[in-house]
């Protein structure tokens, strides 16, 4: 067997390997020589670089061999550890125990706003738990997030947060991957009509609104690969629970595609002062059971939302007091705060729940599938959740966006995984795909007559965080350097097949208004990685290991 | 005396198999495999986890049928990447990677020996037929119909991207770094002019306008106006700030801007505004042309072409191969594109270079089977040495000692069997990490259980025997007459579970590793059909699918047939009535 | 007491008594070994203070012990607790994904051992003859290549390629069933089902196939085989009647045992045709850290090994009389 076979089956038996010099060392045989240059410079630490499992993420996990062969050129110890999700959540996280991790972010449509992906550099988060675990510590970074928090100037707001993306890159913290497209698609012969949404794909809030059935069916199809954890709006912590609920509640505001809030059930929104913001609702609402939608029920689920300590929403919750009838068609907020986010992102994301039915659940967190209330006044009437299988909801016509509406209903089929979602796909048995399809169905998608494939760009990220607080990336050059020998590129060429874009900041380009084009990129260069390495006083010994 | 015992309850097995025919095919191709194993470095005709790449002198051509236009692949202009093209009043020339120069007459395509090394980025064809061509290292030269090269002197060796002729003797250069060079052909004295923008992004592409200032695009979306009267460089505000590729001006004025992320950007004539337009695919598109009455064309990465009709709407054109296509070139009566950088030779059915064909990241699949041949036989014999090792042992001592010990050992082998398999193999990797020991301990820990009930039960009826009483009253130990009296009595049924777990075994590690819970980045035949059905090729990519199957299925029978004579020997009934 | 039923209360104690050792060893397994259940919360922006309040509402912030004692005392009720996941009752999730598991399972356990054992049979009694000899081979090949790539080649050919069959799922959605065996009467159901379990059958036919034929070989060597040939009664009614009639033991012992083993389904089975059955909830319940489910899973299906292994002794007691009470 060749060596390197050897070396991969001893590595994977897990059997760690011992290298010459170690073993020398061991043995009481060490050389003159390479004691004296040790007492000048040292090994550097070797380092294991965490990524998901290849049926979790085989991008991921590719991408990390492409990081750690270069790497290793470079004259580092690297091995990859493919990890369970969850274990390397808990890892990265809440023991921040980990050299460096490749993980990501999903771009939705509340983290447009670039609050978010910041405060993951903020020093304040890097506590055990926190979002910033790789624990990049910057006091003008932390002064000026919490000044463009503040700024309620959009344009005073973007060039803080520009600012904030110029200081924190030359610091390399962490290396934002690449963005990834969705790559999603409908069937053109059933529907038309769909406009997608950045982070979103087409399964969007608006999706089933925009769709125009062109074919025989007007009940729109959607399947996917997961299913929601539960129906209850005061349980679910799932995107994809949320994904459908939004689809039969209706919310006080709606946001746009390009994240601009419109009147929904509110018909205007008001700042009355600094901590205090008058909704009016539009007349003449009603519940799916044909009760009305008043001020009263609004009012009764915010402040349900806030004494349940309904986890999922306590961001959006954060600065609210509480909601005050004022008559019947018009609330009142009191924040605690002047928020700039809370008319925008908040009231766009909780739902209306009726007070009739939900006043007399004490504990809401508890409750089984079978006595989860299902009544909203959204666009669409649930219908039903048979588990594993389907869901189902119809258009409610005393909406008052129904006559908008050209679809009958919505069902959504659940597969086990992208292969059966294709085929059904494929087959004419759903329509719309709702999250993004595998490499290998892409092309052939494209080469099916009655589907339209179509790329999503995507704000979410993926990044390499390296932990800051552990040798040897505690320092600034080594984490330059090693950025400069990540060969993203490659990831987008090779492993998304160009559907995508290289990492350059953690506020996305698609993000036109926030991201800020001309920070430092970080071209692939192990020539400027060696130089820079150099600088900094590293050198090599004669097997090309870097030393300090 | 009891190594010969040994031996000989070791012979009849042996005898046993060279006297089955279906036993000797089965050993015959087990061999085999074994030496598929032994031998991968040798067998494999690549490295079976490296992308393979090709790189080629694509060149395409856009041929109509009726009203279907459609972009063919012809025979590619030699094996290196060509990264742009030229044409003017009969003479076309294209520029590539190691100095590579083709020159385009109307009857086809010759290579010219040129005196350069470096790769070429930019060739710009003058009107009486000179050619200046440029790239990487500040190389510039000029070629002139009588077939000789002149070299110019630039004063750093920074790469230039694009090539336009101020005047016949002035040649615009821009380049990495913001370079922006006016070279005088005549003096060979080169003039840089300073940039606005002074942060040293890449230009990638130069255009002259009708008014005789020029356009300069690059990095960052970022784009230049020269101004012809002082040489002076003005920023200039377009939409979008993706890296801009390629810009190309029409003499109507008429213009077009390709760069990253399937940017495009139009200007209906010389007075308009640049307007971003929604191109039908994301990917990177390289060079654009735009006809007098605004007819365009775009071509980009994995043989994206798009057209559009005048002031209509981009439309993606069918093309033939996943080339990227790097460059337009233009002639009177036809339309070609050239390339391509390295691209991956994904899913490429069985041929001379890829016997089994290649996979969505383009590695040889051949060399994977037989890599995979390693893994499969090393669980199937390590893990199946350690299943009837527990398994004999404690079947042994069970059916020997009985009382206590039999009842502990026997309950814990119906824990055991309470356990299924997947999920406690899954537990097994969360708990540690996915590794080849831990698939070997997850197949061993949960087979054992039969084995050590079937020797139990043998072990019962044979301690009632005369010689193992006979053993007894002779003073022998525990140990002895276990090991030397029983022992050898259940050997060929030890034989026989040894045969049928490695079969199992094998099966085993194959279901983990289709599961994505076998040991990363090694090589098996489940694991090869895990990441079939990962990437969701497979049910196009039969050569992907069939070989991993079928090489687990022969392994795993060629062991059962070996089995089955054995189990000849540990059944004697069974022989005595064949 | 006889010794005969003490013997069978001794293996039902038995029995529990590994029960109980998987239940606890799951446990300790789970709660030490498998990561924060809340951790997958932290991509959806849950803090550590809200992570924190989520796993108090799952019992998690007690101490170990306490919460295994909860735990026993709750199963002693029956009780198997709530999803983490899905905040529905266990039981319900456990009994659901178990049926649809069940009538994939029996029906192609069924078919193999119902068209296996009479071929063994047959083959035995051809013993020697080419037909045996591909019979032997038909029957092991089936048996040696796995069952996920068959079920792959399957797709391929009658799903994708033909057309016939449908490739995944147990019935055709959106169809609204209002309960368990509406679901499963219907022939849209036989549709789905017939691809996946002929898979299934083929790979199990091996097995009654071969034990069939290897105890009938032995079974010509007894006596009253002899005796019935002296008699002059004809080969076939020899065969059927007489020979295979105490051949069936061994071929229903490891019917038994097979069924046991099949609650925990076929895990590949279930990816491969996306059928919702409790093998793959159970890696899923693992994966996602959803303990109760999990544990619930686990112990329903050594409940059910350990039941059917039960019957197969029992059965060795009536049938065999050398079994002896120990």
């Amino acid at each position: 067997m060749s060596t390197a076979i050897t070396e991969r089956l001893i590595g994977a038996l897990g059997v760690p390997q011992i290298s010459g010099r170690v073993l020398a060392v061991a043995l009481g045989v060490s050389v003159f020589a390479t004691q004296a240059q040790a007492q000048e410079q040292e090994l550097l630490p070797s380092i294991t670089l965490t990524t998901t499992t290849e049926s979790y993420d085989p991008i991921r996990y590719e991408a990390a061999f492409i990081v750690a062969e270069r790497w290793r050129e470079l004259g580092l110890d690297v091995t990859v550890a493919p990890t369970e999700f969850s274990t390397a959540l808990e890892r990265f996280y809440d023991q921040q125990d980990f050299d460096a991790t490749i993980l990501g972010w999903s771009g939705r449509t509340d983290r447009l706003d670039p609050q978010f992906f910041l405060s993951t550099l903020d020093s304040r988060q890097s506590s055990p738990g926190g979002n910033n675990p790789g624990g990049y510590n910057n006091p003008e970074f932390d002064a000026l997030f919490d000044q463009q928090s503040q700024a309620f100037d959009p344009e005073e707001r973007q060039q803080l947060v520009m600012e904030m993306q110029e200081l924190y890159k030359p610091d390399a913290p962490l290396i934002v991957l690449f963005f990834r497209d969705e790559v999603v698609a409908y069937n053109h012969d059933a529907f038309e009509g769909f406009e997608p949404m950045a982070g979103e794909g087409l399964y969007s809030e608006w999706g089933p609104m925009e769709a125009v059935p062109v074919g025989e069916r007007s009940t729109l199809r959607i399947g996917g690969p997961q299913e929601p954890d539960n129906l209850n709006p005061l349980a679910s912590t799932s995107v994809w629970g949320w994904k459908w609920m939004r689809l039969y509640y209706d919310r006080l505001v709606r946001l746009s595609a390009d994240v601009e809030p419109l009147p929904w059930a509110a018909e205007k929104v008001e700042q009355v002062d600094d901590t205090t913001i008058e909704v009016t609702l539009r007349e003449g609402m009603t519940f799916h059971d044909g009760e009305p939608v008043t001020a009263s029920d609004v009012a009764f689920t915010w402040n349900y939302y806030l004494e349940q300590d309904y986890s999922y929403f306590n961001s959006y919750l954060a600065a609210l007091e509480r909601a005050e009838v004022v008559d019947e068609l018009t609330i009142h907020f009191h924040l605690k705060e002047p928020s700039a986010s809370f008319a925008s992102i908040s009231l766009s994301q909780i739902p209306i729940l009726p007070e009739h039915i939900w006043s007399e659940i004490d504990d809401a967190s508890t409750l089984s599938p079978s006595e989860t209330p299902t009544v909203g006044s959204g666009p669409f009437q649930f219908e039903r959740f048979d588990r594993g299988e389907f869901m189902a909801i119809s258009k409610f016509d005393e909406h008052f966006y129904a006559d908008n509406i050209a679809v009958d209903g919505v069902e959504f089929i659940i597969y086990a995984d992208m292969e059966g979602v294709y085929t059904g796909l494929q087959t004419g048995e759903i329509d719309v795909t709702a999250w993004r399809m595998e490499p290998g169905q892409i092309s052939l998608a494209e080469s099916q007559d009655h589907l339209t494939v179509v790329n999503v760009p995507d704000f979410g990220y993926f990044h390499l965080t390296f932990n800051l607080r552990r040798p040897p990336f505690d320092d600034r050059a080594v984490r330059r350097a090693l950025t400069m020998a990540s060969d993203r590129e490659r990831m987008v060429n090779v492993l998304l097949d160009g559907r995508g874009e290289v990492g350059s900041s953690v506020i996305a380009p698609v993000n036109t208004f926030w991201h800020d084009a001309f920070i430092e990129r970080f071209e692939f260069d192990m020539d400027a990685a060696r130089a820079e390495l150099e600088e900094a006083g590293y050198s090599w010994d004669e097997d090309g290991r870097l030393m300090r | 005396m009891n190594r010969s015992r040994f031996l000989k309850s070791a012979q009849e097995p042996v005898k046993a198999i060279l006297g089955d025919r279906l036993a000797l095919v089965g050993l015959f191709v087990l061999l085999s495999i074994i030496a598929m194993a032994l031998f991968a470095p040798f067998l494999s005709t690549h490295e079976p986890l490296a992308v393979n790449e090709r790189e080629e002198g694509s060149l395409f051509m856009r041929s109509v049928d009726g009203d279907q236009v459609h972009w063919l692949a012809s025979s590619p202009l030699g094996e290196v990447t060509l990264n742009a093209a030229d044409y003017r009043d009969g003479l076309g020339m294209a520029v590539g990677r190691d100095g590579v120069v083709w020159r385009y007459a109307g009857d086809g395509w010759s290579p010219l020996d040129t005196p350069i090394t470096t790769t070429l980025n930019a060739v710009n064809i003058r009107e009486d037929g000179a050619t200046l061509v440029a790239g990487a290292q500040g190389t510039v030269a000029l070629w002139s119909p009588d077939d000789t090269w002149q070299t110019f002197e630039m004063p750093e060796p920074l790469s230039v991207n694009d090539i336009a002729w101020r005047d016949d003797n002035t040649a615009l250069l821009v380049g990495g770094g913001e370079t922006v060079w006016l070279l005088n052909l005549v003096s060979g004295e080169v003039t840089s002019l300073e940039s606005p923008v002074g942060r040293g992004f890449e230009l990638n592409s130069v255009a002259l306008d009708t008014d005789g200032s020029a356009w300069l695009v690059g990095d960052r979306g970022i784009a230049l106006r020269l101004d012809p009267q002082d040489d002076s460089l003005s920023l200039e505000r377009l939409p979008g700030n993706r890296e801009l590729n390629h810009i190309h001006i029409a003499d109507s004025g008429a213009g077009l801007i390709v760069g990253e992320r399937g940017t495009l950007l139009v200007r209906e004539g010389a007075q308009a505004r640049w307007q971003s337009q929604s191109a039908p695919d994301s990917r990177a598109m390289r060079a654009g042309w735009i006809t007098d009455e605004g007819h365009a064309f775009a071509v980009g990465r994995s043989g994206i072409v798009f057209e559009r009709e005048p002031g209509g709407e981009w439309q993606l054109v069918p093309s033939d191969e996943e080339r990227h296509l790097r460059a337009l070139m233009v002639t009177e009566d036809s339309f070609f594109a050239i390339g391509s950088d390295r691209f991956v030779n994904r899913l490429a059915p069985p041929s001379g270079e890829h016997w089994f064909g290649t996979d969505h990241l383009g590695r040889d699949l051949f060399s994977q089977n037989i890599h995979g041949s390693q893994i499969a036989l090393l669980v199937g014999f390590l893990g199946a040495a350690l299943v009837v090792l527990i398994g004999a042992n404690v079947g042994l001592v069970a059916g020997y000692f009985r009382g206590r010990t039999e009842t502990v050992l026997m309950r814990t082998v119906d824990v055991m069997y309470g356990i299924p398999f997947e999920p406690f193999a899954l537990i097994l990797v969360l708990l540690f990490e996915p590794s080849l020991f831990i698939v070997i301990l997850a197949v061993s820990l949960l087979t054992w259980r039969t084995v050590a009930r079937l020797i139990r039960s043998q072990v019962l009826s044979l301690r009632e025997r005369p010689f193992v009483k006979a053993a007894r009253v002779a003073g022998a130990s525990d140990l002895r007459i276990m090991y030397l009296h029983i022992f050898p009595n259940v050997m060929p049924l030890v034989f026989l579970e040894l045969a049928i777990i490695v079969g199992v075994s094998i099966i085993a590690e194959a279901t983990l590793s289709f599961l994505g819970l076998g040991p990363p980045q090694s090589i098996s035949w489940g694991g090869i059909l895990h990441n079939a059905r990962l990437s969701g090729a497979w049910r196009d990519a039969w050569w992907w699918n069939l070989p991993p199957g079928l090489l687990i299925m022969i392994t795993v029978l060629s062991v059962f047939f070996i089995s089955r004579s054995l189990e000849l020997v540990a059944n004697p009934r069974l022989r005595a009535r064949r | 007491m006889s010794s005969r039923s003490s013997y069978l209360i001794r293996r039902v104690l038995h029995g529990f008594m590994a029960l109980f050792i998987i239940a606890t060893l799951l446990f300790f397994l789970f709660r030490l070994g498998l990561p924060d259940p809340t951790a997958a919360l932290i991509t959806e922006g849950l803090n550590p203070e809200e992570r924190e309040r989520i796993r108090a509402s799952f019992g998690l912030d007690r101490p170990i012990w306490e919460q295994y004692l909860i735990y026993l005392a709750n199963i002693l009720q029956g009780d198997f607790g709530y999803s983490f996941h899905y905040r529905a009752p266990v039981a319900d999730i456990i009994w659901e994904r178990l049926g649809n598991t069940m009538v994939l399972m029996l029906p192609a356990i069924v078919l193999a051992y119902a068209v296996g054992a009479p071929l063994g049979a047959w083959l035995s009694w051809r013993r020697g003859s080419k037909v045996d000899t591909s019979g032997i081979f038909v029957g092991l090949m089936f048996r040696s290549a796995p069952m996920f790539w068959t079920g792959m080649i399957a797709i391929l050919v009658f799903g994708i390629g033909l057309g016939w069959l449908p490739t995944s799922g147990m019935r055709t959605l959106p169809y609204e069933a209002s309960g368990f065996f509406d679901k499963i009467f219907t022939l849209d159901f036989l549709h789905h089902l017939i691809l996946p379990a002929l898979v299934v059958a083929l790979y199990y036919l091996g097995s009654p196939l071969l034990i069939m034929r290897n105890t009938m070989l032995e079974v010509y060597g007894e006596d009253f085989i002899e005796m019935a040939r002296a008699k002059g009664l004809p080969e076939r009614r020899i065969l059927y009647a007489h020979a295979a009639r105490n051949a069936l033991l061994p071929v229903v012992t490891q019917l038994a045992v097979t069924i046991g083993l099949a609650a925990g389904g076929q895990v590949v089975v279930e990816v491969v045709f996306s059928w919702p059955g409790l093998g793959r909830e159970i890696l899923n319940s693992v994966r996602t850290s959803d303990f109760p489910l999990a544990q619930a899973s686990f112990l329903v299906m050594a409940a059910f090994v350990v039941t059917l292994n039960l019957l197969v002794d029992i059965l060795y007691t009536m049938l065999d009389p050398r079994v002896s009470f120990k």
